[in-house]
């Protein structure tokens, strides 16, 4: 999933107050209001004047790991990203007897997460976990700098359940380190009753009769992503210099009163109110969108959308790498992958899911954001892969724009 | 056995030692740490250097001065309105009124919700399609394609809306002082009314008046939510870049250089302003 934007307390009061806010963004908000507690800590940790080994670069790609009787495996994963009841988890102990799961709920925020474990990787220690769960830009971010275990890929055979178009992204080629989680998509959805149309383009957010109405992320990797696809341009083969010709696109349409705000998730909340028009929009959302407000869509623009991806990764040394590896394997079994889709209802990467769902739930085997067909999955595309410092400038320029 | 005397000339501290030892862990540390944070350079992922960078200032500066000027504007106009609202309140409370209580009651009452509610309300009270748009619409006063939400004035009647006790209470307790038979006496000089308002009950409200001011503007210069919420990045002030530099973009150095910054920018205008209205009311109103 995406950075969340910590500004979004308006809307999760909302939400809360209405039931409909996801457990995943409850927590994620609850752990942002956290935040100060771990900037400060990150804050000292900067006073120690700590110094960097960043990007030293992965040292080897493959590794060997020996099957053994497996006990244990360290899971760490966002809050509710797994069904609760904890079936999957369950199902995998009767797979493996004599192991336990200890499944941990503690990646509330990227950022966050990161400043926590940092030193350790920069220190060269095991985190003691087996899995961690992050989305593209960070996952590329550690395996840039060598901090992602190689899997050893004998282990983990239904790999190749994985989609086409997510086997080779920029930044691990061959899937050496990662494997898709979830995936979930960000493009625009609008309001047909105030835009007296259909939109079918990025471009349309743009309409001068849309002044004021419109909303973009705040997080430049949807909204400068989505810039570079309406340039024309792949954003897999973009680079910083794309991105930013992006932000100042935004910037002068912000500039020119275009833009009403610059948001998180609570864009829902101004087309609820009749505020926005026209929203770039997580998919994830789309469900509880379209209740709240009848007729609203979510459209994956000719030029295409995003498709970010939540990926599994082995931090340096894991304790359990081969239980690690079992576990990838498993959740890669459409059987297992249909179960957590009906439970979470994210884009599953498996292969073979939406069929093996016919049996689980009938009414979500169509159901576009959840299985999204061929001629949609052309038009996905990854958010831009940039270096650290990369992505700091990219922050940075976009901070200049929504002005903080 | 210490001798009393001792213990005298002790005690005072020892009844400031609480005190000082708050404002030692959470003041002189934090600001201590702060400035040592605002001279490093560096980032996240590669680590922070002090470095004695002092050109983080500048950058921040010219690169956020745009949000400066808008906090001291936004809290400046909205102190003047809190001031030209409160002050008539005040006083019919303060010399009018027999349901004194109640009306206290009624301007506190909003404070029994959370801050960051109330301005959230606001946001639906001011959406383009509530009735107060469409109201001021079909009175003409808004266009047809007008709007409340997501523009200065909603920031500023927002900063105003939230901070308007702390300006009308402070205002009631000095009106309610000043001492009836001095009124009483300058119209028996043959003062006007007015006149005897004007030299007699504004300058003992005085102390109010700075304390009011203070307490609406210093925390207004600092504000974020109502920008935040009502407005859009075109309003934003620098509460909004200090907490995105700290919390979004870590960069630490920048954040902690604004916040000094907006310190020392407030301390001079507190000073400024209290040399403007005399110092002696400065430590009247601290009474």
């Amino acid at each position: 999933m995406t950075d969340p934007d910590r500004r979004e307390l308006d809307l999760f009061f909302e939400q809360v107050a209405e039931g409909r806010v996801s457990r995943r963004q409850l927590i994620r908000r609850l752990g942002a209001a956290g935040l100060t507690m771990s900037s400060a800590g990150t804050l000292l940790a900067a006073c120690g004047g700590v110094k960097g080994t960043d990007t030293g670069g992965p040292t080897k790609k493959t590794a060997s790991h020996p099957k053994v009787a497996i006990k244990e495996l360290d899971f760490s994963n966002w809050p509710y990203y797994m069904d609760p009841k904890r079936n999957v988890l369950k199902e995998y102990e009767k797979a493996h007897p004599g192991s336990h799961v200890k499944y941990t709920e503690e990646i509330n925020d990227l950022d966050e997460f990161f400043g926590k474990v940092r030193q350790q990787l920069q220190r060269g220690e095991s985190l003691n976990r087996d899995i961690v769960v992050l989305t593209d830009w960070m996952a590329a971010r550690w395996v840039k700098a060598g901090w992602v275990e190689p899997k050893d890929k004998r282990n983990i055979p239904n790999e190749k359940n994985l989609q086409p178009n997510l086997q080779h992204p920029k930044w691990d080629p061959n899937r050496d380190f990662t494997l898709p989680y979830q995936s979930g998509m960000s493009a625009i959805a609008y309001n047909p009753k105030k835009t007296g149309r259909k939109l079918h383009s990025i471009g349309e957010l743009f309409d001068p009769k849309f002044k004021g109405h419109v909303t973009m992320l705040s997080d430049p990797h949807d909204s400068a992503g989505l810039m570079v696809l309406l340039a024309g341009k792949k954003t897999e083969d973009a680079t910083l210099d794309d991105v930013l010709a992006g932000i100042d696109k935004i910037d002068q349409e912000n500039k020119k009163g275009q833009i009403r705000r610059f948001t998180g998730n609570d864009y829902i909340t101004d087309m609820a109110k009749g505020n926005a028009w026209v929203s770039v929009a997580y998919s994830g959302d789309l469900f509880q969108l379209r209740k709240d407000i009848p007729g609203v869509q979510f459209v994956i623009p000719d030029e295409g959308a995003l498709l970010w991806t939540d990926n599994m990764m082995m931090p340096q040394k894991p304790p359990h790498p081969y239980a690690a590896e079992t576990m990838m394997n498993f959740v890669y079994e459409p059987q297992i992958a249909a179960q957590l889709a009906a439970a979470i209802a994210y884009v599953s990467p498996v292969v073979g899911t939406q069929e093996a769902m016919q049996k689980i739930d009938p009414s979500l085997v169509h159901a576009p954001t959840v299985f999204p067909d061929d001629a949609t999955r052309t038009k996905l595309h990854p958010y831009v892969t940039l270096t650290a410092s990369e992505e700091r400038q990219m922050n940075e320029a976009m901070q200049k724009v929504t002005g903080a | 056995m210490v001798s009393l005397r001792t213990r005298r000339a002790l005690f005072p501290y020892i009844l400031l030692l609480p005190g000082l030892a708050w404002l030692i862990a959470f003041f002189l540390v934090p600001v201590l740490t702060q400035s040592y944070v605002s001279l490093e350079s560096g980032n996240l992922e590669q680590g922070f250097q002090f470095d004695w960078a002092w050109h983080t200032y500048s950058d921040a500066l010219s690169s956020y001065g745009d949000q400066f000027g808008r906090s001291f504007l936004y809290a400046g106009v909205a102190t003047v309105i809190a001031l030209v609202i409160s002050f008539p309140l005040a006083y019919y409370i303060a010399f009018k009124s027999r349901r004194k209580n109640l009306l206290l009651l009624l301007i506190i009452l909003p404070f029994f919700t959370s801050y960051l509610v109330r301005t959230i309300a606001w946001q639906t009270i001011l959406s383009d399609d509530g009735f107060v748009v469409n109201t001021l619409q079909s009175l003409g006063i808004l266009g047809p394609n007008g709007r409340l939400l997501a523009t200065t004035t909603a920031v500023i009647a927002g900063i105003t809306y939230n901070f308007l006790p702390f300006m009308a209470l402070p205002l009631y307790v000095s009106l309610e002082k000043i001492d009836r038979r001095l009124i009483e006496a300058a119209t028996d000089l043959y003062a006007s009314r007015w006149t005897a308002f004007r030299k007699v009950t504004v300058p003992l409200a005085l102390p109010g008046i700075f304390a009011g001011s203070l307490l609406t503007f210093i925390p207004a210069v600092g504000d974020f939510i109502n920008a935040q919420f009502l407005g859009t990045s075109r309003q934003y002030m620098i509460g909004n870049v200090i907490q995105s530099k700290f919390l979004v973009t870590t960069d630490y150095p920048t954040a902690a250089a604004l916040s000094f910054m907006l310190m020392g920018v407030i301390l001079l205008a507190v000073f400024a302003y209290a040399k403007a209205l005399g110092t002696r009311n400065l430590t009247e109103a601290a009474v």
